[in-house]
Protein backbone atom coordinates (compact mmCIF):
# COMPACT_ATOMS: atom_id res chain seq x y z
CA UNK A 1 0.00 0.00 0.00
CA UNK A 2 2.91 2.37 0.96
CA UNK A 3 4.71 1.45 -2.01
CA UNK A 4 1.59 2.49 -4.05
CA UNK A 5 1.26 5.84 -2.57
CA UNK A 6 4.72 6.93 -3.07
CA UNK A 7 4.44 7.75 -6.98
CA UNK A 8 1.21 10.12 -6.86
CA UNK A 9 2.09 11.87 -3.58
CA UNK A 10 5.85 12.46 -5.10
CA UNK A 11 4.69 13.45 -8.18
CA UNK A 12 2.07 16.17 -6.71
CA UNK A 13 5.15 17.36 -4.52
CA UNK A 14 7.19 17.88 -7.16
CA UNK A 15 4.82 19.70 -9.20
CA UNK A 16 3.78 21.88 -6.46
CA UNK A 17 7.63 22.66 -5.68
CA UNK A 18 8.29 23.45 -9.41
CA UNK A 19 5.01 25.65 -9.73
CA UNK A 20 3.20 26.85 -6.24
CA UNK A 21 6.71 27.35 -4.16
CA UNK A 22 8.17 30.33 -6.35
CA UNK A 23 5.28 32.57 -5.37
CA UNK A 24 6.04 32.25 -1.76
CA UNK A 25 9.58 32.36 -2.18
CA UNK A 26 11.54 34.61 0.42
CA UNK A 27 14.92 35.50 0.08
CA UNK A 28 15.44 32.92 -2.47
CA UNK A 29 14.28 29.98 -0.40
CA UNK A 30 11.41 27.62 -0.21
CA UNK A 31 10.61 24.58 1.25
CA UNK A 32 11.99 21.53 -0.82
CA UNK A 33 8.49 19.58 -0.78
CA UNK A 34 10.30 16.30 -2.18
CA UNK A 35 13.12 16.14 0.48
CA UNK A 36 10.68 16.42 3.05
CA UNK A 37 8.40 13.87 1.91
CA UNK A 38 11.10 11.29 1.70
CA UNK A 39 12.59 12.19 4.87
CA UNK A 40 9.38 12.68 7.24
CA UNK A 41 8.42 9.13 5.60
CA UNK A 42 11.88 6.98 5.40
CA UNK A 43 12.06 7.70 9.27
CA UNK A 44 9.57 4.90 10.11
CA UNK A 45 9.65 2.53 7.28
CA UNK A 46 12.62 0.09 6.58
CA UNK A 47 15.72 1.33 4.17
CA UNK A 48 14.74 -0.51 1.20
CA UNK A 49 11.59 1.27 1.44
CA UNK A 50 12.49 4.74 1.85
CA UNK A 51 15.14 4.24 -0.86
CA UNK A 52 12.39 3.46 -3.30
CA UNK A 53 10.96 6.74 -2.25
CA UNK A 54 13.96 8.73 -2.53
CA UNK A 55 14.48 6.96 -6.25
CA UNK A 56 10.92 8.14 -7.84
CA UNK A 57 10.84 11.67 -5.68
CA UNK A 58 14.13 11.91 -7.07
CA UNK A 59 13.20 11.14 -10.17
CA UNK A 60 10.35 13.11 -10.30
CA UNK A 61 12.07 16.54 -9.31
CA UNK A 62 14.70 15.74 -12.28
CA UNK A 63 11.96 15.40 -15.11
CA UNK A 64 10.92 19.09 -14.07
CA UNK A 65 14.26 20.46 -14.10
CA UNK A 66 17.08 20.75 -16.26
CA UNK A 67 19.25 18.42 -14.08
CA UNK A 68 20.01 15.24 -15.98
CA UNK A 69 17.74 11.87 -14.80
CA UNK A 70 19.35 10.60 -11.22
CA UNK A 71 20.88 13.58 -10.24
CA UNK A 72 18.51 13.98 -7.47
CA UNK A 73 18.33 10.47 -6.34
CA UNK A 74 22.28 10.29 -5.06
CA UNK A 75 22.01 13.07 -2.14
CA UNK A 76 18.64 11.64 -0.72
CA UNK A 77 20.16 7.90 -1.10
CA UNK A 78 23.54 8.42 0.83
CA UNK A 79 21.65 10.05 3.20
CA UNK A 80 19.00 7.60 4.23
CA UNK A 81 21.78 4.87 4.24
CA UNK A 82 23.22 6.82 6.71
CA UNK A 83 20.55 7.53 8.65
CA UNK A 84 20.21 3.86 8.66
CA UNK A 85 23.25 3.34 10.30
CA UNK A 86 22.60 6.04 12.62
CA UNK A 87 18.78 5.02 13.54
CA UNK A 88 20.10 1.65 15.08
CA UNK A 89 21.34 3.87 18.01
CA UNK A 90 18.09 5.58 18.55
CA UNK A 91 15.13 4.63 20.55
CA UNK A 92 12.31 6.80 18.82
CA UNK A 93 12.39 9.55 16.41
CA UNK A 94 12.22 12.71 18.44
CA UNK A 95 12.67 16.86 17.68
CA UNK A 96 16.39 16.41 17.59
CA UNK A 97 16.37 13.63 15.35
CA UNK A 98 14.22 15.28 12.93
CA UNK A 99 16.36 18.64 12.93
CA UNK A 100 19.55 17.01 12.09
CA UNK A 101 18.64 14.51 9.65
CA UNK A 102 16.52 17.31 7.42
CA UNK A 103 20.06 19.75 7.94
CA UNK A 104 21.95 16.72 6.76
CA UNK A 105 19.87 15.88 3.73
CA UNK A 106 19.24 19.60 2.47
CA UNK A 107 23.19 20.07 3.15
CA UNK A 108 24.30 16.47 1.26
CA UNK A 109 21.03 17.10 -1.38
CA UNK A 110 22.09 20.34 -2.39
CA UNK A 111 26.12 19.22 -2.75
CA UNK A 112 25.85 16.23 -4.69
CA UNK A 113 23.33 18.00 -6.90
CA UNK A 114 26.24 20.95 -7.70
CA UNK A 115 28.76 18.50 -8.10
CA UNK A 116 26.89 16.27 -10.48
CA UNK A 117 25.69 19.75 -12.26
CA UNK A 118 29.24 20.79 -12.19
CA UNK A 119 31.00 17.59 -13.26
CA UNK A 120 28.26 17.46 -16.10
CA UNK A 121 29.55 20.54 -17.69
CA UNK A 122 26.92 23.11 -16.22
CA UNK A 123 29.45 25.73 -15.28
CA UNK A 124 29.57 29.53 -14.50
CA UNK A 125 30.39 31.02 -17.21
CA UNK A 126 34.05 33.11 -16.73
CA UNK A 127 37.04 31.31 -14.69
CA UNK A 128 37.08 29.84 -11.35
CA UNK A 129 37.51 32.98 -9.31
CA UNK A 130 33.86 34.08 -10.57
CA UNK A 131 33.18 30.24 -10.03
CA UNK A 132 34.06 30.35 -6.27
CA UNK A 133 32.18 33.46 -5.80
CA UNK A 134 28.74 32.01 -7.58
CA UNK A 135 29.10 28.72 -5.49
CA UNK A 136 29.48 30.96 -2.67
CA UNK A 137 26.25 33.45 -3.47
CA UNK A 138 24.59 29.77 -4.31
CA UNK A 139 24.92 28.97 -0.67
CA UNK A 140 23.99 31.93 1.18
CA UNK A 141 21.37 32.63 -1.48
CA UNK A 142 19.40 29.26 -1.90
CA UNK A 143 21.04 26.58 0.76
CA UNK A 144 21.11 28.97 4.02
CA UNK A 145 17.23 29.97 3.51
CA UNK A 146 15.93 26.43 1.96
CA UNK A 147 18.13 25.14 5.78
CA UNK A 148 15.69 27.91 7.72
CA UNK A 149 12.36 26.77 4.88
CA UNK A 150 12.95 22.68 5.50
CA UNK A 151 13.57 23.14 9.30
CA UNK A 152 10.32 24.82 9.96
CA UNK A 153 8.35 22.21 7.60
CA UNK A 154 9.64 19.17 8.62
CA UNK A 155 7.37 18.96 11.61
CA UNK A 156 3.91 19.24 10.04
CA UNK A 157 5.51 16.91 7.17
CA UNK A 158 6.55 14.52 9.55
CA UNK A 159 2.76 14.27 11.81
CA UNK A 160 1.03 14.47 8.25
CA UNK A 161 3.05 11.72 7.30
CA UNK A 162 2.70 10.04 10.55
CA UNK A 163 -0.99 9.94 10.64
CA UNK A 164 -0.95 8.86 6.73
CA UNK A 165 1.34 5.92 7.56
CA UNK A 166 -1.20 4.91 10.62
CA UNK A 167 -4.23 5.00 8.36
CA UNK A 168 -2.34 2.88 5.55
CA UNK A 169 -1.46 0.48 7.46
CA UNK A 170 -3.90 -0.30 9.63
CA UNK A 171 -5.70 -3.71 9.41
CA UNK A 172 -8.99 -3.63 7.64
CA UNK A 173 -11.91 -5.38 9.14
CA UNK A 174 -13.54 -7.82 6.76
CA UNK A 175 -17.70 -7.88 6.84
CA UNK B 1 22.07 -11.17 10.31
CA UNK B 2 25.16 -10.73 8.12
CA UNK B 3 23.23 -12.08 5.36
CA UNK B 4 20.87 -9.52 5.69
CA UNK B 5 22.77 -6.57 6.31
CA UNK B 6 25.16 -7.24 3.49
CA UNK B 7 22.22 -7.69 1.35
CA UNK B 8 21.02 -4.34 2.02
CA UNK B 9 24.45 -2.81 1.15
CA UNK B 10 24.53 -4.84 -2.27
CA UNK B 11 21.09 -3.36 -2.98
CA UNK B 12 21.74 0.25 -1.75
CA UNK B 13 25.06 -0.09 -4.26
CA UNK B 14 22.95 -1.34 -6.91
CA UNK B 15 20.46 2.15 -6.88
CA UNK B 16 23.47 4.01 -6.79
CA UNK B 17 25.01 2.55 -9.54
CA UNK B 18 21.34 2.36 -11.55
CA UNK B 19 21.35 6.41 -10.91
CA UNK B 20 24.99 7.05 -11.79
CA UNK B 21 23.69 5.04 -15.38
CA UNK B 22 20.83 7.36 -15.52
CA UNK B 23 23.33 10.61 -15.57
CA UNK B 24 25.36 9.01 -17.67
CA UNK B 25 22.72 7.93 -20.55
CA UNK B 26 21.20 11.66 -19.73
CA UNK B 27 24.31 12.98 -20.49
CA UNK B 28 24.56 11.27 -23.67
CA UNK B 29 21.34 12.41 -24.69
CA UNK B 30 19.75 8.32 -24.56
CA UNK B 31 16.96 8.73 -22.35
CA UNK B 32 15.60 12.23 -24.36
CA UNK B 33 12.06 10.72 -26.12
CA UNK B 34 12.05 8.52 -22.64
CA UNK B 35 12.23 11.52 -20.42
CA UNK B 36 9.84 13.33 -22.51
CA UNK B 37 6.89 10.79 -22.41
CA UNK B 38 7.77 10.23 -18.50
CA UNK B 39 7.30 14.27 -17.45
CA UNK B 40 4.33 14.92 -20.18
CA UNK B 41 1.99 14.00 -17.08
CA UNK B 42 3.82 16.07 -14.48
CA UNK B 43 4.42 18.90 -16.92
CA UNK B 44 0.14 18.83 -17.43
CA UNK B 45 0.48 19.29 -13.17
CA UNK B 46 2.67 21.59 -13.18
CA UNK B 47 0.29 24.34 -15.54
CA UNK B 48 -2.37 23.43 -13.88
CA UNK B 49 -0.94 23.96 -10.60
CA UNK B 50 0.82 27.17 -12.28
CA UNK B 51 -2.41 28.94 -13.07
CA UNK B 52 -3.73 28.27 -9.94
CA UNK B 53 -0.93 30.11 -8.49
CA UNK B 54 -1.19 33.11 -10.71
CA UNK B 55 -5.20 33.49 -10.23
CA UNK B 56 -4.35 33.13 -6.22
CA UNK B 57 -1.76 36.13 -6.17
CA UNK B 58 -3.08 37.96 -8.99
CA UNK B 59 -6.50 37.92 -7.18
CA UNK B 60 -5.07 38.63 -3.94
CA UNK B 61 -3.04 41.42 -4.67
CA UNK B 62 -6.20 43.24 -6.15
CA UNK B 63 -8.27 42.57 -3.48
CA UNK B 64 -5.41 43.68 -0.82
CA UNK B 65 -3.97 46.69 -2.49
CA UNK B 66 -7.11 48.53 -4.50
CA UNK B 67 -5.43 52.02 -4.02
CA UNK B 68 -1.88 51.16 -5.38
CA UNK B 69 -3.60 49.70 -8.40
CA UNK B 70 -5.86 53.10 -8.62
CA UNK B 71 -2.18 55.24 -8.47
CA UNK B 72 -0.20 52.64 -10.29
CA UNK B 73 -3.08 53.38 -13.29
CA UNK B 74 -3.16 56.57 -12.87
CA UNK B 75 0.39 56.39 -13.50
CA UNK B 76 0.65 53.99 -16.14
CA UNK B 77 -1.92 56.48 -18.27
CA UNK B 78 0.43 58.94 -18.16
CA UNK B 79 3.29 57.30 -19.08
CA UNK B 80 1.47 55.74 -22.09
CA UNK B 81 0.32 58.77 -23.38
CA UNK B 82 4.30 60.20 -22.62
CA UNK B 83 5.16 56.83 -25.18
CA UNK B 84 2.59 57.39 -27.38
CA UNK B 85 3.89 60.56 -28.38
CA UNK B 86 7.30 59.22 -28.21
CA UNK B 87 6.06 56.52 -30.92
CA UNK B 88 5.04 58.96 -33.05
CA UNK B 89 8.44 60.52 -33.05
CA UNK B 90 10.03 56.99 -33.10
CA UNK B 91 7.92 55.77 -36.03
CA UNK B 92 9.33 59.01 -38.38
CA UNK B 93 13.21 57.83 -37.60
CA UNK B 94 12.43 54.25 -38.42
CA UNK B 95 10.94 55.72 -41.30
CA UNK B 96 13.69 57.64 -42.45
CA UNK B 97 15.93 54.28 -41.53
CA UNK B 98 14.31 52.46 -43.84
CA UNK B 99 14.61 54.71 -46.76
CA UNK B 100 18.87 55.22 -45.94
CA UNK B 101 19.06 51.49 -45.64
CA UNK B 102 17.65 50.81 -48.83
CA UNK B 103 20.15 53.12 -49.94
CA UNK B 104 22.64 51.06 -48.48
CA UNK B 105 21.10 47.60 -49.85
CA UNK B 106 21.55 47.18 -45.74
CA UNK B 107 18.35 45.16 -44.30
CA UNK B 108 18.30 44.77 -41.08
CA UNK B 109 18.55 41.46 -39.23
CA UNK B 110 15.77 42.24 -36.29
CA UNK B 111 13.16 43.11 -39.34
CA UNK B 112 13.11 39.88 -40.55
CA UNK B 113 12.69 37.74 -37.21
CA UNK B 114 10.03 35.45 -36.78
CA UNK B 115 7.79 34.49 -33.83
CA UNK B 116 6.26 31.96 -32.36
CA UNK B 117 4.34 32.78 -28.90
CA UNK B 118 4.42 30.13 -26.38
CA UNK B 119 2.74 29.64 -22.90
CA UNK B 120 4.95 29.34 -19.62
CA UNK B 121 3.87 25.92 -17.58
CA UNK B 122 6.52 25.79 -15.50
CA UNK B 123 8.20 28.49 -13.60
CA UNK B 124 11.77 28.55 -11.85
CA UNK B 125 12.61 26.46 -9.09
CA UNK B 126 14.23 28.40 -6.63
CA UNK B 127 15.85 25.92 -4.64
CA UNK B 128 17.20 24.48 -8.40
CA UNK B 129 21.10 25.42 -9.32
CA UNK B 130 20.00 26.14 -12.88
CA UNK B 131 17.24 28.93 -13.48
CA UNK B 132 15.02 27.60 -16.09
CA UNK B 133 11.26 28.05 -17.22
CA UNK B 134 9.29 25.44 -19.23
CA UNK B 135 7.05 26.11 -22.20
CA UNK B 136 4.41 24.61 -24.27
CA UNK B 137 6.12 24.61 -27.42
CA UNK B 138 8.89 21.99 -28.53
CA UNK B 139 10.72 20.30 -31.80
CA UNK B 140 6.84 19.43 -33.28
CA UNK B 141 6.56 23.43 -33.46
CA UNK B 142 9.68 23.61 -35.14
CA UNK B 143 11.56 24.89 -32.09
CA UNK B 144 15.31 23.75 -31.82
CA UNK B 145 18.05 24.51 -29.08
CA UNK B 146 19.87 27.72 -29.05
CA UNK B 147 17.01 29.58 -29.95
CA UNK B 148 16.39 32.97 -28.39
CA UNK B 149 13.32 32.99 -26.10
CA UNK B 150 12.26 37.37 -25.88
CA UNK B 151 9.32 39.12 -24.41
CA UNK B 152 7.77 42.55 -25.28
CA UNK B 153 10.00 44.02 -22.55
CA UNK B 154 13.20 42.33 -23.67
CA UNK B 155 15.83 38.71 -23.85
CA UNK B 156 14.11 36.19 -21.43
CA UNK B 157 16.83 33.64 -22.35
CA UNK B 158 18.08 30.65 -24.81
CA UNK B 159 16.05 26.72 -25.40
CA UNK B 160 18.37 24.22 -23.35
CA UNK B 161 16.66 20.97 -24.38
CA UNK B 162 12.91 19.80 -26.10
CA UNK B 163 11.09 17.58 -26.20
CA UNK B 164 8.16 17.18 -29.20
CA UNK B 165 5.87 19.22 -27.07
CA UNK B 166 7.61 21.29 -24.57
CA UNK B 167 10.86 23.21 -24.17
CA UNK B 168 13.29 24.39 -21.41
CA UNK B 169 14.49 27.91 -21.94
CA UNK B 170 18.03 28.68 -19.69
CA UNK B 171 17.33 32.20 -18.13
CA UNK B 172 19.54 35.12 -18.88
CA UNK B 173 19.64 35.19 -14.94
CA UNK B 174 20.98 32.00 -14.23
CA UNK B 175 24.51 31.39 -13.34
CA UNK B 176 26.07 29.59 -16.49
CA UNK B 177 24.47 32.01 -18.74
CA UNK B 178 26.89 34.41 -20.44
CA UNK B 179 25.88 37.11 -22.77
CA UNK B 180 28.14 39.36 -25.34
CA UNK B 181 25.87 43.04 -24.78
CA UNK B 182 26.55 46.64 -25.41
CA UNK B 183 25.21 49.84 -23.65
CA UNK B 184 22.62 51.32 -26.03
CA UNK B 185 23.90 54.79 -25.81
CA UNK B 186 27.61 54.60 -24.83
CA UNK B 187 28.21 51.45 -27.86
CA UNK B 188 30.09 50.37 -25.03
CA UNK B 189 30.55 46.27 -25.28
CA UNK B 190 30.86 43.85 -22.35
CA UNK B 191 29.55 40.83 -21.08
CA UNK B 192 26.34 40.21 -18.92
CA UNK B 193 26.15 37.60 -17.01
CA UNK B 194 23.85 35.84 -14.04
CA UNK B 195 24.01 35.95 -10.73
CA UNK B 196 22.76 33.59 -7.79
CA UNK B 197 20.04 36.17 -6.05
CA UNK B 198 18.24 36.58 -10.12
CA UNK B 199 20.46 40.08 -10.74
CA UNK B 200 22.42 40.45 -14.17
CA UNK B 201 26.03 42.01 -13.61
CA UNK B 202 27.59 43.63 -17.03
CA UNK B 203 31.31 43.14 -16.85
CA UNK B 204 34.93 43.48 -18.85
CA UNK B 205 33.33 47.21 -19.37
CA UNK B 206 36.07 49.37 -20.37
CA UNK B 207 37.45 51.75 -17.03
CA UNK B 208 36.75 54.87 -19.14
CA UNK B 209 33.55 54.10 -20.74
CA UNK B 210 30.79 56.24 -19.79
CA UNK B 211 27.86 54.36 -17.60
CA UNK B 212 25.15 55.58 -16.26
CA UNK B 213 22.46 54.52 -14.03
CA UNK B 214 19.07 54.06 -16.52
CA UNK B 215 21.50 53.23 -19.64
CA UNK B 216 19.73 50.31 -21.62
CA UNK B 217 21.45 47.34 -22.29
CA UNK B 218 21.33 45.24 -25.32
CA UNK B 219 22.76 42.19 -27.12
CA UNK B 220 25.67 42.98 -29.43
CA UNK B 221 25.36 39.55 -31.77
CA UNK B 222 29.19 39.08 -31.10
CA UNK B 223 29.81 35.73 -31.15
CA UNK B 224 26.62 34.59 -33.35
CA UNK B 225 24.95 32.78 -30.44
CA UNK B 226 21.89 35.70 -30.05
CA UNK B 227 20.89 38.90 -32.45
CA UNK B 228 21.56 41.64 -32.16
CA UNK B 229 19.94 44.55 -30.49
CA UNK B 230 17.56 42.77 -28.17
CA UNK B 231 16.96 44.74 -25.02
CA UNK B 232 18.61 42.84 -21.89
CA UNK B 233 18.36 45.64 -18.64
CA UNK B 234 18.73 48.50 -17.48
CA UNK B 235 21.51 49.67 -16.08
CA UNK B 236 20.98 50.03 -11.82
CA UNK B 237 24.35 51.03 -10.38
CA UNK B 238 27.97 51.09 -11.68
CA UNK B 239 31.04 49.52 -9.91
CA UNK B 240 33.93 50.94 -10.90
CA UNK B 241 37.03 49.80 -8.53
CA UNK B 242 41.03 51.32 -9.05
CA UNK B 243 42.58 47.84 -8.30
CA UNK B 244 40.48 46.48 -11.20
CA UNK B 245 40.93 46.64 -15.09
CA UNK B 246 37.36 46.71 -15.76
CA UNK B 247 34.31 48.32 -14.22
CA UNK B 248 30.64 46.82 -13.34
CA UNK B 249 27.57 47.73 -13.99
CA UNK B 250 24.73 46.01 -12.09
CA UNK B 251 21.47 45.81 -14.71
CA UNK B 252 18.19 45.03 -14.21
CA UNK B 253 16.01 42.94 -16.64
CA UNK B 254 12.73 44.22 -17.41
CA UNK B 255 11.03 40.67 -17.11
CA UNK B 256 10.03 39.19 -14.16
CA UNK B 257 10.91 35.90 -14.45
CA UNK B 258 8.72 34.44 -11.30
CA UNK B 259 5.40 35.80 -13.10
CA UNK B 260 5.95 34.95 -17.13
CA UNK B 261 3.09 33.84 -18.95
CA UNK B 262 4.00 34.36 -22.48
CA UNK B 263 7.07 34.45 -24.25
CA UNK B 264 8.42 34.62 -28.18
CA UNK B 265 10.16 32.04 -29.57
CA UNK B 266 12.60 33.88 -32.74
CA UNK B 267 12.27 30.74 -34.63
CA UNK B 268 14.65 31.91 -38.28
CA UNK B 269 17.70 33.01 -35.92
CA UNK B 270 20.36 30.35 -36.46
CA UNK B 271 23.18 30.11 -33.83
CA UNK B 272 26.42 29.71 -35.36
CA UNK B 273 29.29 27.99 -33.86
CA UNK B 274 32.52 30.00 -33.76
CA UNK B 275 34.87 27.14 -32.17
CA UNK B 276 35.08 26.08 -35.22
CA UNK B 277 37.49 29.02 -36.27
CA UNK B 278 39.35 28.63 -33.09
CA UNK B 279 40.02 25.04 -33.78
CA UNK B 280 41.19 25.99 -37.36
CA UNK B 281 43.40 28.48 -36.23
CA UNK B 282 45.11 26.38 -33.46
CA UNK B 283 45.43 23.57 -36.05
CA UNK B 284 47.30 26.01 -38.13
Amino acid sequence: MSNFLSVPLLALAAALQVSLAPYISILGGTPDLVLLLVVAWSLNVPLEQGILWAVIGGLCKDLLSAAPLGTSNIGMVLLLSFVSLVRQQLYSVGVFTLVWVIMLGTVMQFGTTLLILFTSGFQPAFGSQLGYNVVFLEISTILLPTIVYNLIGIFPMYWLVRRLQRTSNRPRRLS
Amino acid sequence: MRNFRSSRWVFLGVVLLISFGLITASQLGVLGPLRGIAAAPLNLLTGIFNRIGLALTSGGEGLADLATLQRRNADLEEALARFQSELVELREIASDYTRLSQLLDYTSNTRDQEFIAAEVIALSDPNAPLRTIVINRGGRDGLAVGMPVVTGQGLVGRILNITANASRVLLVSDPSSAISARLQTSRVEGSVIGQAGGDLLMTFIPLDAQVQEGDLVITSGLGGNLPSDIVIGQVTSVRQLEFELFQQAVVRSLNNFDTLEIVLVVTNFQPVDLSVFEQATTGN
